[in-house]
């Protein structure tokens, strides 16, 4: 099975507005037979959030690519799994407390939730904290979805330097994957559209032209292509947020 | 190849709700000044910036409740979506029974909430502001203090705001752990322009983000 991966990041008229720099990021790194993607939304509470959240995607797949290679991550039951995720997280936690306190800064100040997904045509799993969407839709229109967590009101989330932190890690297991299948991670900017109403799946009348024309784009054209989508004016009426979308598809 | 997708539907599939209720003081004292009547002015002035935004139009939600008469509480109407917001028409007369507003809008809060839980419905912190010109005529102690809790328990966002020099602002203050404001002369059209600001600001917050509200220099009155 080959994949194709697409990613952007756009930022919110909120942020444009103030000139603050966008505090999505995302990161995907091609394994063999699949991928790994990891999206993270900065708190707009926190001054480093966007630093946070562009560290965390990158250390985060890049780590999990490594940890993959440990025989653990065939057990079913995902008790193996969790506790390799909760490793990689706990080091990437370590290395972001490390280079705050090299500012003098604290790891609240890096605050960012953090969606990401490992997948081959074996499986996988999805594994989230606070906000966002991992949404794994297959051909026949099969959907596995890692919902976003939040506290009473919207605006309030978990993040992954939270104290609490391990706690609020979820894991979803991804199954058997076959050509045709779409895999997508994306902040919360990008859910109030890219989501359909009953929050079960993609909206479809958004999802489907995009994956259409993603199959058979190159990674740069498709990747501008979809920065243009998420940064269509339309979107302006709908969130203030930042956008980020990443999208995976099995061919 | 073309870099623009064509026929992607963009379109807002959430239903996030900012709440807001707002407790109008319609005593007998209200009628001085035509201060009633400038509230009345006011009110619509509210409604066109609720509606002039998008994103607010289709994310608030109002709720009026009225004080006055012999001891009346009144909800006027409905909870509306702030894109049909349609003002009442306010009529002044009779006693101030602020604590029993207070309580009914406590209540209504909460209710709202189970409602729009119950609907799958997420939504903002809601913001209740209330309006007096003078002082409580029931008892408002235990109103005050649940206000307190609610607030400490990050139930509700209150604002208190005192109208003209009668107003007494110690008492309206104790419904609020910030305290209250005084409107400075009868800045109404200014107070509710601020109001539907600040209900842009919650309905466009970002997630895990702090609401800064727009500083209160266009209407409230300078302490001295």
């Amino acid at each position: 099975m080959e994949w194709k991966v697409f990613l952007a990041c756009a930022a919110g008229a909120h942020h444009r507005a103030s000139a603050v720099p966008c505090q999505d990021a995302g990161h995907y790194q091609a394994i063999e037979g699949g991928v790994i993607g990891v999206v993270c939304d900065g708190a707009g509470s926190a001054n480093q959030g966007h630093a946070g959240a562009q560290f965390l995607a990158q250390q985060v797949c890049m780590e999990i690519a490594r940890a993959r290679k440990d025989e653990r991550w065939q057990d079913g039951d995902g008790v193996a799994a969790r506790a390799l995720v909760l490793a990689v997280l706990q080091g990437a936690r370590n290395q972001l407390l490390e280079n705050a306190l090299a500012q003098e800064l604290s790891l609240r100040d890096f605050a960012c939730t953090l969606v990401g997904c490992i997948a081959t045509a074996a499986g996988g799993y999805f594994f989230h904290i606070g906000d966002g969407f991992g949404i794994c839709r297959q051909e026949t229109g099969q959907t596995v979805l890692s919902r976003p967590e939040n506290g009473e009101y919207a605006e309030e989330t978990y993040f992954v330097t939270d104290e609490t932190w391990q706690e609020h890690l979820r894991l979803t297991p991804i199954p058997l994957l076959t050509r045709g299948a779409v895999i997508g991670l994306m902040s919360d900017g990008t859910a109030p559209f890219a989501v359909d109403r009953q929050r079960t799946g993609f909206f479809g009348p958004f999802i489907d032209p995009v994956v259409n024309f993603l199959r058979d784009a190159s990674e740069l054209d498709g990747n501008r292509a979809l920065l243009g989508v998420l940064d269509d004016e339309k979107t302006l009426s709908i969130t203030a947020d930042d956008k980020t979308l990443l999208l995976a598809l099995a061919g | 190849m073309s870099n623009v997708i064509p026929d992607v539907a963009l379109i807002d599939n959430s239903d996030e709700r900012a709440p807001l209720v707002l407790v109008l003081d319609c005593s007998g004292s209200m009628l001085d000044d035509g201060k009633v009547d400038l509230l009345n002015e006011g009110l619509k002035t509210l409604e066109s910036e609720l509606k002039n935004d998008p994103i607010t139009a289709r994310c608030g939600r109002v709720l009026v409740i009225s004080f006055g008469g012999d001891n009346n509480v009144e909800i006027m109407g409905d909870w509306t979506d702030a894109m049909d917001f349609t003002p009442p028409k306010l009529v002044a007369g009779g006693l101030t029974p602020l604590g029993t507003a207070m309580k009914c809008a406590l209540d209504e809060v909460e209710a709202q909430k189970v409602q729009m839980r119950g609907a799958g419905v997420s939504y903002k912190r809601p913001i209740i502001m209330l309006l007096s010109d003078g002082e409580p005529t029931d008892d408002w102690q235990d109103v005050a203090a649940d206000c307190k809790s609610a607030e400490a328990a990050h139930k509700v966002n209150i604002m208190a705001i005192g109208i003209g020099g009668q107003a007494n602002r110690q008492i309206l203050g104790a419904f609020s752990a910030k305290g209250a404001l005084n409107l400075s002369g009868l800045k109404f059209k200014e107070l509710f322009i601020w109001l539907s600001r600040s209900i842009q600001a919650v309905s466009r917050a970002t997630t895990g983000g702090t609401v800064q509200l727009n500083p209160v220099d266009s209407w409230a009155q300078v302490q001295t």
